[in-house]
């Protein structure tokens, strides 16, 4: 043992002694009985779950887990119900809803969500960075429309984080709708 | 029982000034002065009062002044208490100076460090006195309200352009161009 | 402390040995850096560096409407999220005056008390870890998967949850769901007797863990530690039982303090088991509380913008790990002037200078481990 400091291991050895009794024989002996009356009731249990548990683990790409209902993932706006409100924007604490749009001219058609709210703002952008978004889902409660929602859809992984910025005006976002969306 | 603390606390230790606040909503606290702090400490610690252990030590920066809150407790009792000392508004050149209370309680070392680092309120007396979340060559306390976050930290751009978001601004702000009448134009950035 | 030894006739420089053991070690329990200074096996000295996973955000809170706290609530301690939320919402309904539904409440209780079940099945089975046991790691991540599906269901999410909100919670349980919960704590009293066989019963696990790290009540006191730290040296405390928020004063259920049944009080092995004992409590009050549970609303009555008034609050709460406490200091306004998270993890994180010296390193993963920190909590 080291000279370097005798006090610490002096305490060690007294505080060894402190706590342990003696090993005689008999506790020796004794030791070894609990140890393998222990372990082997252990090993018992643990081959318990070899045969008697059924798996719980699934097969991921071959198998795909259905998430539940109300599951937060995927975020998918349905702007042609979207009436601009920003409230989506503002309730979120990250800042990661980019919304502009302009105010629409007063002899242009009257248009209306699917439940009747008027749309009194021309969308012009829509933007929600994934990247940055935490799936808090404050935003979607405070939508008024019921136009923005989670999805359960979970594989959205890509290559760079300019492609998790979704642009929900562009043809190729809006064409998920008919895939994960369910009316 | 801030009134009786209050008038314990005024006859034990001298010149402390300590003063309840007791607001209709909310905990009350007590007021003392920050040169008394540590024997004020003591004075709770192993006094009557027994409170023995000290739960957080928070520093918060106002308008005109600087508080230094410690939440202690006692657990054989069931009390806890705020005591709070104001310290003077630090200037580009000056540091809020308070005793440290280590030698009361245990706890204080990191609860001090952790209020050094992040409101920046100087601890005398501390054994051990450096920063503890922020890395040790971090410049500025965040947690003061004038806080700006340094340029370059090591040959490293802190917030570079290139990862701040600058698309979507670019598209309001043509259409901002386009449109002859901007206020027409809602968007969702605060402060644009 | 370097000394000279001479040797052959040549000087021989020695000094102590300067380990390192983090950010990545996994017996860390996250990106928590622990230096060590050691003489041959026995710690001599550890400084513990913390602040790899910080991300102020308290400054982030100051910034944010008082519903938008709720998320970053859930990001510090990730294993814990539900009593991470609960003990805000508190904080903040006190302040306002809610009255928070009854339903509202009995769910709260429920799936809080899961939450600590979910939490101490995660100690369960990293601690077997670090003791080198694998395989009950396993079977309480089976259990805990449960936990979590349910949660999913629930309030929509994995891991951070955003659910406890400010005046109830988010979305009503279901009949269905509260029965399965119901045959899983029934199922859930078997496991927890034969993870006791496993694990707590075990020769080499008692070996190793007791006697180790023994905290003394003035040490507990001095450092501020709580949860079954606390407990496990032998002192009854319980915020659920001495001062009583949401409907703990109505449920039936025993405090947990250690009895130094296999060495002496305070030691690993009896905050080990502090907690295994308390998932027996859990269960309990799950089980209570899904007797109890009535019809009604689960939101209670909030305005559209919260506001809370000019003032400051410091409200206390048991999470798995120890006291959680939000001082919260309002100017009025929409945002919180100063949001300040008294953290248990970071309290006994700075106990580890203390606990280390003298010990063998192998104790000392015990020790890190029995005193169950989760980063994202200290570093906040």
């Amino acid at each position: 043992m080291s000279q370097l400091t005798p006090d610490l291991h002096a305490n060690y050895a007294e505080n060894a002694k402190k706590y342990e009794e003696e090993l005689t024989l008999k506790g020796w002996f004794r030791n070894i009985y609990q140890t393998i009356v222990s372990v082997s009731k252990g090993m018992f249990i643990t081959f318990r779950y070899v045969w008697a548990e059924k798996a719980v683990t699934i097969e991921y790409p071959e198998v795909r887990e259905v998430l539940p209902e109300n599951s937060r993932s995927r975020l998918f706006n349905d702007a042609e119900n979207c009436i601009s409100c920003l409230q989506c924007a503002t309730a979120c604490p990250v800042d990661c809803i980019y919304i502009t749009a302009t105010r629409r001219d007063k002899e242009a058609e009257k248009i209306k969500t699917k439940d009747g709210t008027p749309i009194r703002l021309d969308l012009k952008q829509y933007t929600i960075d994934t990247a940055l978004c935490m799936y808090c889902g404050l935003c979607t409660t405070v939508c008024p429309t019921q136009c923005l929602t989670h999805t359960t859809d979970y594989e959205f992984a890509s290559y760079t984080v300019d492609n998790m910025k979704y642009d929900y005006l562009a043809d190729d976002v809006r064409a998920w709708r008919d895939r994960i969306v369910k009316d | 029982m801030h009134n009786e603390l209050v008038s314990h606390l005024n006859s034990t230790v001298s010149g402390c000034n300590a003063t309840a606040v007791t607001p209709e909503i909310g905990d009350s606290s007590i007021f003392v002065d920050a040169s008394h702090i540590k024997a004020v400490c003591e004075e709770l610690a192993t006094g009557e009062w027994l409170f023995h252990t000290l739960q957080v030590i928070t520093g918060t920066d106002y308008e005109d002044r600087i508080e230094v809150s410690y939440i202690l407790c006692s657990y054989t009792k069931n009390n806890e208490l705020i005591l709070k000392v104001k310290l003077p508004k630090p200037t580009s050149d000056s540091i809020p100076e308070i005793d440290s209370v280590c030698s009361v309680w245990k706890a204080a070392n990191w609860q001090e460090r952790e209020c050094w680092d992040m409101v920046g309120v100087k601890f005398n007396g501390h054994p051990d006195h450096r920063r503890i979340l922020c890395p040790e060559d971090w410049e500025g306390f965040p947690l003061r309200k004038d806080y700006v976050v340094q340029e370059e930290y090591h040959g490293m751009k802190v917030n570079p352009a290139e990862k701040i978001n600058n698309a979507d601004h670019h598209f309001f702000k043509k259409i901002q161009e386009t449109l002859e009448d901007p206020k027409k134009i809602s968007h969702s950035w605060k402060g644009e | 402390m370097a000394i000279e030894l001479i040797e052959n006739g040549e000087a021989i420089k020695s000094d102590l040995l300067t380990l390192n053991m983090g950010p990545q070690h996994p017996a860390t329990h996250g990106v928590l850096r622990v230096e060590i200074k050691t003489d041959s096996e026995i710690v001599a000295e550890a400084i513990p560096h913390i602040g790899y996973l910080h991300r102020c955000m308290e400054k982030h809170c100051e910034h944010l409407d008082y519903r938008g706290v709720i998320p970053f609530t859930d990001r510090m301690d990730y294993l814990a999220a539900m009593s991470m939320e609960w003990g805000y919402a508190l904080a903040i309904e006190k302040m306002l005056g809610t009255e928070v539904p009854k339903r509202a409440e009995y769910i709260r209780v429920m799936i809080g008390e899961m939450q600590r079940l979910a939490s101490h099945l995660m100690f369960f089975g990293v601690y077997a870890i670090d003791l080198g046991a694998f395989s009950p790691f396993l079977y309480a991540f089976q259990k805990r998967e449960f936990i979590l599906r349910i949660f999913e269901e629930i309030s929509g999410a994995r891991l951070l949850y955003n659910y406890y909100w400010i005046g109830g919670v988010w979305n009503d349980v279901t009949d269905a769901q509260l029965r399965r919960i119901a045959k899983f704590v029934e199922e859930m009293k078997e496991e927890l007797k034969k993870y006791h066989t496993l694990v707590g019963e075990n020769k080499i696990f008692i070996d190793r863990t007791k006697n180790v790290a023994i905290l003394t009540p003035e040490q507990i006191y001095s450092f501020g530690a709580s949860g079954p730290v606390l407990r496990g040296s032998g002192l009854a405390h319980d915020l659920r039982k001495d001062r009583p928020y949401s409907l703990y004063s109505e449920l039936d259920f025993d405090v947990q303090v250690g009895h130094g049944e296999k060495g002496t009080v305070g030691d690993c092995w009896d905050r080990y088991h502090v907690r295994m004992r308390e998932m027996h409590e859990s269960i309990k009050i799950i089980e209570q509380c899904l007797d109890g549970i009535e019809e009604g609303p689960v939101m209670g009555k909030v305005p559209k913008i919260i506001k809370v008034p000019e003032g400051e609050i410091f409200m206390r709460t048991e999470c798995p790990r120890g006291e959680l406490g939000y001082h919260l200091i309002s100017d009025g306004g929409k945002t919180p002037y100063r949001l300040k998270v008294k953290s248990s993890c970071f309290t006994h994180t700075s106990m580890l200078g203390e606990m280390a010296p003298g010990q063998m390193i192998a104790d000392f993963v015990a020790t890190i481990g029995s005193i169950d920190i989760v980063l994202g909590e200290v570093d906040r």
